[in-house]
């Protein structure tokens, strides 16, 4: 077991400079002289004396690779660079804005799976009745809906019209709620949906009829066999959807001006601040497949056939 | 009984099929169904209320919300038809070349699918839509990039499978070239499942491609598109909530229409 | 002796399908009955009548089981009906605690040993998917008889078995009706293991009970023209 754990650790690792190689690689082919940006936001009048200079000054004159290592280095030390746009580290505000994003990721997570978890239960387990149409067209829409959509519609409805939040979210838990249930939404109603058809599966299991056969209690089929064997298979399906909890928490945080991540990249994005951009890219990859990881461990140690 | 449910999933097949194709429909005729020019902005008829002249009322620049969400449907369905089939076309090539070879061709095209699988993918569109800057082609970059490995996969497992099927295998025999038995044989069974998996991404990637738009990474402004619509308008939904529900509900309806259609032809399909 | 599960003319079926149909006979406490058909004869549609879940709805007729009579069922799969990756220490003490048993663990492991599970022990702590189908299939004939059943139902228990694990199987029963006089009722395509084991045998097919009497009239004056055959057609056993 240890060996295989190593072996997907060492591929994390190759997978993770393979991401660094690529955003490095983006960024240097990205359209837009960062120096000469640099300068203009300053509201320094560029010569080409001044560019070139400054261009020395920020190492953008060595060859690629040399850039490269140098950049990665940093990154390995924590050092993420300077900001384009004032000078400042990088990596501070990047923590800063992450630890918001975890806070708006971890309610939202927490509201979909109080949602979808009982929703996708119940469905699965009244397979064809009432409850199940039901189940199933909440999370047909949900899924359909795009989260910005949500947020929107949410904000006209209780910061406009019955005025209950605020209208930026500016940290606070109250403030909280309206971004976190946006994201909520769909995410719940793809869990809904995931987790009623492994539910199913795992009803149908030879198991269930042979305990029913030996009078078991449903309530111990049920807690016991069918959640305890689905659990591996339901975390991973959480794992997958954080990367679209992530992509999703780029918008949300814009529309609410929630503090964190997601709405420093879209502000470094208009700025072309690009340390700041690589810098997320990194990050948001590195917790995705580090989660994902852990996710394929736990899922590994719950099913003692997967050895 | 299944045959009656057979009959059930065929004509829920069909009745989505046409709201679908409905739409689209709409879209390509926008020009003529548009009452008014989606650019033309009037003075005189800022914020005004849904009315007979103005269907669904005007937005803050006074410019018709009806034909301008007319005219938005043909930029996003356009745009989501468009990337989806070029990463069907694009994915399957590759899905099925490197089934078909296998060897060194299959080990890397499939790393570098699990490569771009192991990243969440709206984070990659917006880094890279962000750094492209902004238009309605670098979004589609964006999210293609990422989207083409799920067409791949697909096509090689399929193509894997195919292969080694005895018609196969005595057509090669047989001495036919690796393009004449791709096309003749594996493609023809490969196409319907490729297919349905291209009617399910429509809704996801419509819902990508007016997420970047609303973050002002997709099409650039005045450009009909429903996303940068709403955003656009958000500012002022207190006063003329029209411009913002009205894209919305454009949106919300095309996606339910084209989910509903993906949900129902995989249904269908799965009965067989 | 008392009958203990009486079969009066039942027709059964899958929704409105008519499987089986005008089927009727008598099991006497503390016998072994076999009934043996073909694939597609029917039986384990009447097994799956008598004990009620499998789906099967019964469409004429009736099923009349003695009274205060617990039913044992042993599907065919071996291990197929227990959780494949929980210990089977776990999935008999949910069984038990569910039945309202009283039960110590060491006693769960002198009674497995009495029913033919010599190393009990060693298999409480495994999970199915470690044990051989052998194992597993008679270690679901010995946790359902825990649950104390007046009938032991059992689906083709040596079908998927080689032929010495089959013979385990069988002694193992066998044993089981020996000491508890539980009453069994076994369904098989197999005519050799049903005339080393049956006291009645019934013959099925196509949905309908041909013949059904004690296992020596079967054997020895076969009524009907198909059970000749199934009699020639079986390998020479010797039959004790």
């Amino acid at each position: 077991m240890a060996k295989q754990i190593l072996k997907r650790v060492l591929g994390l690792v190759l997978i993770l400079l393979v991401l660094s190689f690529m955003v490095f690689g983006i960024m240097y082919l990205a359209p837009g002289d960062p120096a000469e940006k640099r300068l203009t936001s300053q509201g320094v009048v560029v010569t080409k004396e001044i560019l070139q200079a400054e261009r020395e000054r920020l190492g953008l004159l060595r060859p690629f690779i040399v850039r490269y290592a140098d950049w990665l280095k940093n990154v390995l030390r924590g050092d993420f660079g300077i900001s384009f746009k004032d000078d400042l580290p990088v990596a501070p505000k990047l923590i800063k804005g992450l630890k918001n994003t975890i806070w708006l990721a971890l309610s939202s997570l927490f509201l979909a799976l109080i949602i979808s978890f009982p929703l996708g239960l119940l469905s699965a387990v009244k397979k064809g009745k009432l409850v199940d149409h039901i189940a199933r067209l909440f999370s047909f829409i949900g899924n359909s809906l795009p989260n910005f959509l949500i947020s929107v519609l949410l904000m006209y409805l209780f910061c406009i019209q019955i005025k209950v939040f605020p209208v930026i979210a500016d940290g606070s838990v109250k403030g909280l709620m309206l971004p976190a249930l946006s994201l909520a939404i769909p995410m719940a109603g793809r869990f809904t949906r995931q987790i009623r058809s492994e539910l199913i599966d795992q009803l149908g299991e030879e198991y269930v009829v042979g305990m029913k056969l030996r009078r078991v209690k449903g309530r111990f089929i049920l807690i016991n066999n069918v959640l305890r064997n689905s659990l591996g298979h339901i975390l991973t399906i959480i794992g997958l959807q954080i990367g679209t909890l992530m992509g999703g928490s780029v918008v949300i945080e814009s529309i609410f001006r929630w503090p964190g991540i997601g709405k420093l990249v879209m502000d470094s994005i208009t700025a072309r601040d690009y340390p700041v951009i690589m810098g997320f890219v990194l990050i948001m990859g590195t917790i995705y497949v580090v989660i994902n990881l852990i996710v394929d461990i736990i899922y590994r140690l719950l099913d003692p056939r997967s050895f | 009984m299944n045959h009656k449910r057979k009959k059930i999933n065929r004509i829920k097949v069909i009745l989505s099929a046409s709201v679908a194709v409905l739409l689209v429909l709409i879209a390509l005729f926008a020009s003529v169904i548009a009452p008014n020019d989606p650019y033309e902005t009037c003075a005189s008829a800022i914020r005004t209320a849904p009315s007979a002249e103005f269907l669904f009322g005007t937005d803050n620049l006074g410019r018709c919300v009806f034909s301008r969400v007319l005219y938005g449907a043909r930029t996003t369905i356009a745009a989501t038809f468009i990337l989806v089939a070029i990463s069907f076309i694009l994915g399957s090539f590759i899905g099925v070349l490197s089934g078909y070879y296998g060897g060194i061709l299959d080990e890397i095209t499939m790393r570098i699918a699990d490569i771009m699988l192991a990243f969440p993918q709206m984070v990659v569109a917006i880094a890279v839509a962000g750094i492209l800057g902004g238009g309605l082609t670098s979004a589609m970059i964006a999210l293609g990039i990422t989207m083409w490995t799920g067409f791949a996969r697909l096509a090689r497992s399929h193509t894997f499978a195919i292969k080694n099927c005895p018609y196969v295998q005595a057509a090669r025999l047989a001495g036919k070239s690796g393009s004449a038995i791709m096309m003749a044989h594996i493609l023809p069974n490969i196409i319907a499942p490729l297919l349905t998996n291209a009617l399910t991404q429509i809704g996801t990637t419509m819902i990508g491609i007016s997420g970047l738009s609303f973050l002002g990474l997709g099409v650039v402004p005045p450009t009909a598109e429903w996303g940068s619509m709403i955003n656009e308008s958000r500012a002022y939904i207190q006063i003329a909530p029209w411009a913002v529900l009205y894209p919305a509900i454009a949106t919300i309806v095309t996606i339910i229409v084209f989910n509903y259609l993906g949900d129902c032809v995989m249904e269908y399909r799965d009965e067989d | 002796m008392d009958t203990i599960l009486k079969i009066n003319n039942l027709s059964a079926g899958y929704g409105e399908e008519c499987v089986i149909s005008d089927i009727s006979f008598d099991v006497e406490a503390g016998k072994k009955v076999c009934i043996v058909g073909e694939s597609g004869s029917g039986k384990t549609t009447l097994l799956k009548a008598i004990h009620g879940f499998g789906g099967v709805t019964k469409i004429s007729g009736s099923i009349e089981i003695g009274k205060d009579v617990l039913l044992g069922v042993v599907p065919q799969n071996p291990g197929g009906s227990f959780n494949p990756i929980r210990t089977y220490k776990a999935q008999i003490c949910e069984a038990l605690k569910s039945n309202n048993i009283d039960f110590k663990i060491e006693e769960v492991e002198k009674t497995l040993q009495i029913l033919g599970l010599s190393d009990a022990r060693r298999a409480l702590s495994s999970r199915p998917y470690e044990l051989s189908g052998g194992m597993n299939q008679r270690m679901a004939i010995a946790t359902t008889m825990l649950l104390e059943p007046g009938i032991l139902l059992c689906d083709e228990v040596t079908s998927a078995l080689d032929v010495k694990t089959a013979g385990m199987v069988v002694e193992q029963l066998l044993e089981i009706n020996r000491l508890r006089n539980t009453t069994i009722l076994m369904v098989t395509h197999h005519l050799g293991i049903a005339s080393k084991m049956a006291d009645f045998i019934g013959i099925m097919k196509s949905g309908r009970m041909l013949e059904y009497g004690p296992a020596k009239e079967i054997l020895n004056n076969p009524q009907n023209e198909y059970t000749r055959n199934l009699l020639k057609a079986v390998p020479k056993l010797k039959v004790s």
